[in-house]
């Protein structure tokens, strides 16, 4: 990966770990590495939780070179989406709507996806409520 | 939206192809397809949220879950990534063990999938045929690990005990192939089956790179990608990947089946290596108070059903922070929001079935 050919489009991102950090501008990055340095696939974007912030970590693969790019953003409620360069985004950004509660800005297509549609609260953040009645085995709302 | 031409149509969520449950909201007219919007979740069962609150050899019981086909290589991929993070190498022979259980397995999951996909075309036999195949392999983990589908067999550092049986996997490689052909014989110059597979579903190598589309899907459309060959597990075992260009319904069979002859191929050579390396030695760590170093760690697999990767960030305790995994189903099915548009109903199941979708691994 040619970081310094990145930073001639974006100035604000820096590479620790093999992974680059930008700050913004997530969909021009992406689509700057998908039509100048040919990454054609987007292998899956895994969402962590760190407490006052969300990390979305993008991990696209050259089919050509068979090489790696990881890319890393935080965000806290909302971020771009990159639906419209890679089709599998749109998937992915499901998924993480559905566990993170982040509302992908251009994705129209965002439901709930193994939650029931009025289900609150998203269950792979930390803060999720850990004393949920609606998850009680009897009938006095006990939990486990 | 549905005007008064168009008809909305629930495919599933039960139907006896869709090996789990899958609900395909179909819009059609007449019987062309216009739009195809597939509802998942029907088997979610929380894995990533549920491990967060495990230990990790707590943890190691349920991987092999996210998919009941081919359980050994989510085991070989958690194994692989706490090995990884702990800096453990594994002995030669827990490596060549682990190589033939995986592609054991994987034939297993390419039999059964076989058999249903030619059951979703109204072909009963080969079900049984590939049924009767698998049954062997099956039996034979059952024997080795006591269990015929969660192996729960590779451990941190190794495998749980030294193999045994090999006269029984020697066994499954001789029959194998002389049913293989067999199956051939049946299917794969059928009328009817080509009749219904060819030229249906192309799926395009530019379409499959968007979507995310790998594996042996992706294998048939031409394009000569397969983890296998950078694999370190897979060292010093020759084997070709299958790549066909015919991009439809019947290269993905085709593809599949060469696979199985493939995997064949790599289970002799690990029988002969089998033979000369005596006995098992490896030195297994106390699983009881794993923690891994703080960090965030990513490995990924060749399954049968494409690449399967794991993601697991830790803080140095001894649960998880974040563990994420990537199974291959989940793009398959969201694909068919593409494929199927413009096909005909009838032809609906014999493409969502050539995917090869097994239902909880795409839900987890």
């Amino acid at each position: 990966m040619n970081i310094e050919k990145l930073k001639s489009i974006i100035e604000e991102c820096e590479l620790e770990n093999d992974k680059i950090t930008v700050k913004n501008k997530l969909h021009e990055v992406v689509n700057f590495l998908k039509t100048q340095l040919s990454f054609d696939m987007l292998k899956s974007i895994t969402a962590v939780d760190l407490g006052d912030e969300i990390e979305l970590i993008y991990n696209l693969f050259s089919v050509i070179d068979e090489e790696d790019a990881l890319l890393s953003i935080k965000v806290k409620h909302e971020a771009e989406s990159i639906s419209d360069i890679f089709s599998s985004a749109k998937a992915d950004e499901n998924e993480i709507y559905d566990m993170f509660g982040i509302n992908f800005l251009g994705n129209e297509d965002l439901k709930r996806l193994y939650m029931p549609e009025n289900w609150e609260g998203f269950p792979l953040r930390k803060d999720y409520i850990q004393d949920d009645t609606r998850l009680a085995w009897n009938d006095n709302g006990e939990n486990a | 939206m549905t005007t008064a031409r168009t008809l909305k149509l629930n495919l599933g969520p039960q139907h006896p192809s869709t090996h789990g449950v899958l609900r395909l909201i179909l819009e059609l007219e007449g019987e062309k397809i216009l739009s195809c919007e597939p509802d998942i979740g029907y088997l979610h069962r929380g894995m990533e949220k549920m491990a967060e609150g495990l230990t990790y050899i707590q943890n190691l019981p349920t991987v092999d879950r996210i998919d009941y086909l081919s359980g050994c290589f989510y085991s070989e991929l958690f194994c692989r990534t706490v090995e990884k993070a702990l800096g453990i190498t594994i002995s030669e022979k827990s490596k060549i063990i682990r190589v033939t259980l995986l592609e054991l397995n994987r034939i297993a999951s390419h039999l059964l999938w076989i058999g249903a996909f030619l059951m979703d075309l109204g072909a009963l036999s080969p079900f049984f045929y590939a049924m009767r195949e698998r049954e062997m392999i099956l039996r034979f983990f059952e024997k080795l690990t006591g269990q015929r589908m969660m192996y729960n067999y590779f451990v941190f550092g190794g495998v749980r005990k030294d193999i045994d049986y090999i006269e029984d996997i020697a066994e499954i490689v001789r029959v194998l192939p002389e049913k293989i052909e067999d199956y051939e014989k049946i299917i794969t110059d059928n009328p009817i089956f080509i009749q219904r597979t060819r030229g249906k579903g192309i799926l395009k190598p530019e379409t499959a790179f968007n979507n995310s589309i790998t594996g042996a899907n992706l294998r048939a459309s031409g394009v000569n990608y397969d983890l296998r060959t950078t694999d370190e597990l897979y060292k010093g075992f020759e084997f070709s990947p299958v790549v066909l260009d015919g991009k439809d319904s019947w290269t993905r069979y085709k593809a599949r089946i060469m696979e199985i002859k493939e995997s064949i191929k790599i289970i002799e050579q690990g029988l002969d290596k089998l033979k000369t390396c005596g006995k098992l030695e490896q030195k297994l760590i106390n699983p009881l108070n794993i923690k891994l170093p703080e960090g965030e760690y990513y490995s990924e697999i060749e399954a049968p059903r494409g690449l399967a990767s794991i993601f697991i960030k830790s803080t140095g305790e001894d649960k998880p922070y974040r563990l994420k995994w990537r199974t291959g189903s989940y793009y398959s099915i969201n694909l068919l929001r593409e494929l199927l548009i413009g096909e005909y109903l009838n032809d609906a199941i014999a493409i969502a079935g050539s995917l090869d979708i097994i239902l909880p691994e795409a839900d987890k």
